[in-house]
């Protein structure tokens, strides 16, 4: 694959005339990647400063909810001088279909992204079909 | 000949419809979906911070491993590069969206005091790069003693 420059790409914060925000702080909408293989779906969501144990995942019904929570304790003594992005908590949920077998989804967390696999359902699952000689 | 009548209006009125007209569309701009506004940022955008002790030095560098990161002072400048790496195989992945991106970044800045190079330290955790930088003594605040004469 070519190599190419990244791109800066401003953070989308969660504004309330979409939604009503409660609680502390700002809230973004962390880009997401999801991809297909034969037997999986992933998705993948940056999350940078969101550590393992600030992340919740629920699933109700359809909906998959990713709720990542940044914690600023590391600015209490500084003082900030120049600023180029915001610190907050991400949201994103993402609709599931029946093609997700529910109970065998699994999540990871590495280096600020956050990975889920969700496997197929076996009724999705590509077959082959053979060619019997008569 | 077609005569036009001569409005007697106070030419201020079409200021104040311009004015209005400006209004409705800040109102309009401001209404779409919000992209926090930092213009011309490079990658990646930065938070540079201080306390008496330090320099800190943060950027947001989600999914990057530890040994694609490459982190260098010299004398006041502090130069990050690196790489983000396209994660799956291509070949097997069908891709359904696709917001994040890979690639490669490099960026300097200049440091707001003059810091001690020697103890520069750098950490990555969970896709935040911290940069500690210590300051170089001179740079630090000095009690001056008063002396009574």
């Amino acid at each position: 694959m070519e190599k190419k420059e990244l791109p800066a790409v401003g953070k989308k914060k969660i504004s309330s005339d979409k939604c009503v925000v409660t609680g502390k702080g700002n809230w973004y909408f962390p880009l997401s990647d999801i991809y297909e293989t034969p037997d999986n779906f992933t998705i993948l969501i940056d999350m940078p400063g969101a550590g393992i144990e600030n992340i919740n995942i629920d699933l109700q019904d359809n909906e998959l909810v990713v709720n990542g929570e940044v914690s600023q304790e590391a600015y209490t003594d500084e003082k900030v001088v120049y600023n180029e992005y915001n610190i907050g908590h991400y949201h994103r949920h993402f609709v599931i279909s029946d093609a997700v077998n529910r109970d065998k989804i699994e999540a990871k967390m590495s280096d600020g992204v956050l990975s889920l696999v969700l496997p197929k359902a076996e009724h999705v699952k590509p077959r082959k079909i053979e060619v019997k000689a008569e | 000949m077609n005569l036009i009548k001569w409005e007697k209006s106070d030419p201020l009125d079409s200021l104040t419809h311009i004015q209005r007209e400006m209004s409705d569309l800040f109102d309009f701009l401001s209404s779409a979906p919000q992209m926090e506004g930092y213009v011309n940022v490079e990658y990646p955008p930065i938070i540079v911070s201080m306390n008496e002790e330090n320099v800190f030095v943060r950027a947001e560098l989600p999914g990057i491993k530890v040994s694609d990161l490459d982190v260098q002072v010299v004398n006041d400048i502090l130069t990050m590069k690196g790489e983000r790496k396209f994660t799956p195989d291509p070949a097997k992945a069908t891709y359904l969206r696709r917001e994040r991106d890979y690639g490669t970044f490099a960026r300097s800045i200049v440091l707001p005091e003059k810091v001690d190079a020697e103890k520069v330290t750098a950490s990555y955790k969970n896709g935040v790069l911290t940069v500690k930088l210590p300051k170089a003594p001179e740079s630090k605040p000095r009690q001056v003693v008063i002396k009574k004469s």
